[in-house]
């Protein structure tokens, strides 16, 4: 595991991460987010 | 000679370069939760300024949590100094400023980004050309060695500390110079978050316009992104656009670099190979969250297409707006990285020279790309 996470670079771990939470908000998981 | 254990490598600040030890989740935690303690205690501030404002009828100009959320991180890191514990965490500041910039896409359509996107490109084009000829000029008037030139051109032209990294690969240049082209840039990046919003309100410039003046002349895509943020809302998506313009063109300008190293065979045998295959390198360095913002943003006009069909596979406005919201958090966590960043102290050490380079290339480079900005605005209004 802690191989993996260090061979993929940072842009690819930001794209996983904001795409996801994309998803979440895209299927209704997240409804609101107050700012 | 200092060792490179001795010297303060400032590359570590930046989560792009492989650590030595990578962290785990778990020793990246402490850092994180100190941007975010640090960022909303900036939004808190200004929250309680504008409502304290309000209640006691006092004119108070409304200061952008941006600027607290800096400040507070500028005194800790000056002051007591960040705790080692801290620091993994600290450091992932532009992790979270590259999600921001991918969540910001639900906030532009594609025909926005073409308009103003397109209008950016011409307008970096011909800042790199100007800012590139100047800088290396000015770096052979005041006899610096031609490869901090290079990485001073290339960090006040393209986009700071991640081009200067890029082209110090591809040229073979030295840990100190590529130190001392760094500690340049962040602290020029620092002095522009203060002076170019003031320059904006003296000059009554629209939102549209600083936001593209910002993305253009700021160098360090973090300090761009406050530095919009610092005058309004929507400067700060717009110096996001113009920024990001910028970034996606680093490959290019480090390629014809490490062609003309080349060519003088001065670069390394890695670089040389690389060279065999210009495409492969090309998008070895473009900054592939751009990729992110542009499908993120494809799936905010799809959202917004009259047809349900179609709209159907977007984004709708709640949806946006969450995300929207996701952007500004994001950035908030970033806001607070800049401050905390290594403190202003060691970025001083480096020797006068290549800052009074930086900060003539600096100046001229904001007056040329402010002349563009506004010419481009009174022609086609921005």
């Amino acid at each position: 595991m802690a191989s993996t996470r260090s061979r993929l670079s940072t842009d690819t771990w930001v794209i996983v991460l904001s795409l996801t939470l994309a998803l979440i908000v895209r299927i209704g998981l997240i409804k609101t987010v107050p700012w | 000679m200092a060792t490179s254990a001795e010297r303060p490598d400032l590359r570590t600040e930046y989560p792009s370069l492989p650590p030595q030890e990578p962290p785990t989740l778990r020793g990246l935690l402490p850092g994180i939760a100190l941007l975010a303690v640090v960022g909303y205690a900036g939004k808190f501030v200004e929250h309680f300024l504008n409502t304290y404002a309000k209640t006691h009828h006092i004119t108070f100009p409304n200061i952008e949590y941006v600027l607290w959320a800096i400040l507070f991180g500028v005194v800790i890191a000056n002051s007591v100094g960040v705790p080692r514990i801290f620091r993994a965490g600290v450091a992932t500041y532009e992790f979270w400023l590259k999600a921001g910039i991918i969540l910001l896409g639900a906030r532009f359509i594609l025909g926005d980004i073409l308009k103003l996107g397109g209008i950016s490109l011409i307008l970096v084009f011909v800042a790199l050309a100007l800012s590139i000829t100047f800088m290396t000029w000015l770096g052979h008037a005041f006899n610096l060695n031609p490869k901090l030139t290079t990485l001073l051109a290339v960090g006040s032209s393209v986009c700071g500390v991640s081009a200067i990294i890029a082209t110090q690969g591809a040229i073979d240049a030295d840990e100190e110079d590529s130190s001392t082209a760094i500690a340049a840039i962040l602290a020029l990046g620092a002095i522009s978050l203060f002076a170019f919003p003031l320059i904006g309100h003296v000059l009554h410039m629209s939102d549209h316009a600083y936001g593209l003046w910002t993305g253009l002349a700021v160098d360090n895509t973090a300090e761009a992104t406050a530095a919009g943020a610092l005058y309004s809302d929507a400067a700060g998506k717009f110096a996001v656009l113009a920024k990001t313009c910028r970034n996606a063109l680093i490959g290019f300008v480090v390629l014809a670099y490490a062609i003309q190293w080349a060519r003088k065979g001065l670069a390394n045998d890695t670089t040389t190979a690389q060279l065999e295959n210009k495409a492969a390198f090309l998008w070895k360095k473009f900054p592939k969250f751009v990729l992110g913002f542009l499908f993120i943003s494809l799936l905010a006009t799809l959202g917004a297409s009259t047809n349900p069909a179609i709209a159907v596979l977007g984004f709708n406005k709640t949806q946006l707006l969450a995300l929207g919201n996701l952007s500004r958090w994001a950035f908030l966590l970033t806001f607070a990285g800049v401050g905390l960043r290594p403190n202003l102290k060691d970025l001083f050490k480096q020797g006068a020279r290549p800052f009074i380079v930086g900060a003539l290339g600096e100046i001229v480079i904001a007056v040329i790309t402010l002349v563009l900005v506004l010419g481009t605005d009174h022609f086609y209004h921005l």
